[in-house]
């Protein structure tokens, strides 16, 4: 069972290959974060599901969507920086969009009383929306995306243009509308993703590199690690650990070596050997585990 | 339903920021303005004075049809100005600045888009035109002399086509280009190069649209609509449609995110 099915999607811009074979189906009443760093690809996706772009190659489908039906009644979409008609109120745009989404003037106005209501901005529904602040429009945005209950809501970056009281209003928001319907949104700050999905699609160079649960994500990335840290040149000891047999991978983040073992006792042993034959200036040496964050950084420096 | 949607929705725009006050205003000003100074200026130029004792003003007596016709004449330039200011950004500006995004997410059906936006515009700006040449007629009966009320209505019926043309090259741009201004820029130059063409073929292009005025200045004189301004007329409603479907095409290669 999936709501939607995404099968080899790709999109070329001039020659530049920008998503590269995506595949994913997205699980009913989840809500799922599209996480990656900037120009991974995460708007053009959204775009591509949405039907405002035509992908290069691949396919997408909608669960119980009839043949050449029109995939916009079953989603609801929230631009990164969406732009509204200024000299409408708020009500006025709602009852616009429901209109277009084929509900009657008398539903889509009974459908944006309630949304206006549910997103906190009821008091000022009759006022123009040029006078609204960034997480008004962020929220009528929302209600707009949610006139039509569609099966599907897709927010670009939801949350990335506020400031931290409109980000947790939007959050606690998101958590309330998971209980009725799919969402599917980007993001770039992990801890955003943490905080309401339930499922993590790791996206990075137009590709997915890593998805499933979070806690699925958490156990199969929590891996030991050694951080060091040096009065030093990092880069120079940088090579020598890295040739050490104990040793899977390291990196170097807000200067401190991290190292990643398969075996934190040979590693620790052969580590602090060398350190001590050769006198390094070690100022830091911890042992500890990785996190999700880890892994994501690890996903934005390759 | 949809359709309904979007054309009272541009009502509304129009009405909120007065383009349903100033365009009716400009269009009548437009209509009256040489009928009335043609009338007025032997008179003006009486109470300046300034001319020497003796001098004989000889101005050539205007005709009913002729004053009548001053208004097309005019509407031909600042009416057409005035069309495609406020007509080249219906698509183009909506794509900007983004709401096309929020709006084309919705299930609509492009032609509808389109076409609706399309239809406003044309009421807007053929209702205007139509208080206008209400006005011309009314100072020519007044001030030059009777011309019957079912000559006006077929000049006005004929050169309306001609501004319906107009105001749907002026979308047809607007879906081609992002930029209003671009869009405005190119369906002047549609219109002047379609003009020169005219101009150089007028001999062959008897049916042409540009040809309307003149066949209607014809048609006034001879009191009967002849075969060339139908015909002239189809071929107008022809383009018309052409170009509708051709707005629909382009907008649909593009792309409403990039």
């Amino acid at each position: 069972m999936s709501v939607i099915k995404v099968d080899q999607l790709k999109k070329r811009f001039d020659g530049k290959e920008v998503v590269k074979g995506l595949n994913f189906e997205l699980t009913p009443g989840k809500c799922v974060a599209l996480l990656g760093p900037n120009g991974a690809g995460k708007t053009t996706t959204l775009r591509m599901l949405s039907g405002l772009l035509k992908p290069s190659s691949g396919a997408v489908s909608f669960e119980g969507m009839k043949e050449n039906g029109d995939v916009r009644q079953h989603i609801g979409y929230l631009p990164q920086y969406p732009v509204f008609h200024n000299w409408m109120t708020g009500k006025e745009f709602l009852v616009y969009v429901g209109q277009l989404a084929t509900l009657t003037k008398k539903q889509a106005a009974d459908k944006a009383d309630e949304l206006l209501e549910k997103v906190g901005i009821a008091e000022a529904k009759n006022r123009r929306i040029g006078k609204y602040s960034g997480g008004m429009k962020q929220r009528l945005g929302i209600a707009q995306a949610m006139i039509h209950e569609p099966m599907l809501i897709m927010l670009d970056e939801p949350v990335s243009s506020l400031d931290p009281i409109g980000r947790r209003e939007v959050l606690t928001l998101m958590e309330e509308l998971k209980k009725q319907t799919t969402i599917l949104f980007s993001t770039h700050i992990l801890s955003d993703a943490e905080e309401v999905s339930d499922d993590l699609l790791l996206m990075s160079q137009g590709e997915i590199v890593e998805s499933g649960s979070l806690q699925q994500l958490r156990d199969k990335h929590q891996t030991s690690k050694i951080d060091l840290a040096f009065r030093d040149d990092l880069d120079t000891y940088m090579n020598r650990i890295q040739d050490m047999s104990a040793v899977t991978d390291c990196y170097i983040e807000r200067g401190e070596i991290r190292v990643l073992v398969e075996d934190v006792e040979r590693a620790r042993t052969e580590i602090l050997r060398k350190a001590s034959q050769e006198n390094w200036p070690v100022t830091k040496f911890e042992v500890s585990r990785t996190s999700l964050e880890d892994l994501f950084m690890k996903v934005v420096k390759s | 339903m949809q359709w309904r949607t979007i054309f009272a929705k541009e009502m509304v725009e129009d009405w909120r920021n007065f383009k349903w006050v100033w365009v009716p205003l400009v269009y009548i000003i437009i209509a009256i303005m040489d009928p009335l100074t043609t009338y007025y200026l032997p008179k003006i130029l009486d109470a300046v004075g300034g001319m020497p004792e003796g001098t004989i003003m000889e101005l050539p007596e205007t005709s009913p049809v002729d004053a009548f016709m001053m208004s097309f004449t005019e509407y031909s330039m600042f009416g057409v100005i005035v069309i495609v200011t406020i007509t080249m950004g219906t698509i183009a500006g909506e794509r900007k600045s983004g709401v096309a995004e929020l709006v084309l997410v919705k299930p609509v059906g492009y032609l509808t888009y389109i076409s609706s936006k399309w239809g406003e515009k044309l009421v807007l700006i053929l209702g205007s035109y139509l208080l206008g040449m209400l006005a011309s007629w009314y100072y020519v009966n007044l001030l030059f002399g009777d011309l019957a009320f079912s000559e006006f209505i077929s000049a006005t019926f004929f050169y309306g086509l001609w501004l319906s043309l107009v105001i749907t090259i002026t979308i047809f741009c607007s879906t081609l280009f992002k930029s209003p201004g671009i869009a405005g820029f190119v369906s002047i130059a549609i219109l002047i190069v379609m003009s020169i063409i005219y101009k150089v073929f007028a001999k062959y292009l008897t049916w042409f649209p540009n040809s309307l005025s003149s066949h209607i200045r014809e048609s006034l004189y001879n009191g009967k609509v002849d075969g060339d301004l139908w015909g002239t007329a189809l071929v107008t409603i022809a383009l018309i449609v052409v170009l509708l479907y051709g707005s629909l095409f382009t907008f649909r290669s593009k792309e409403m995110a990039s």
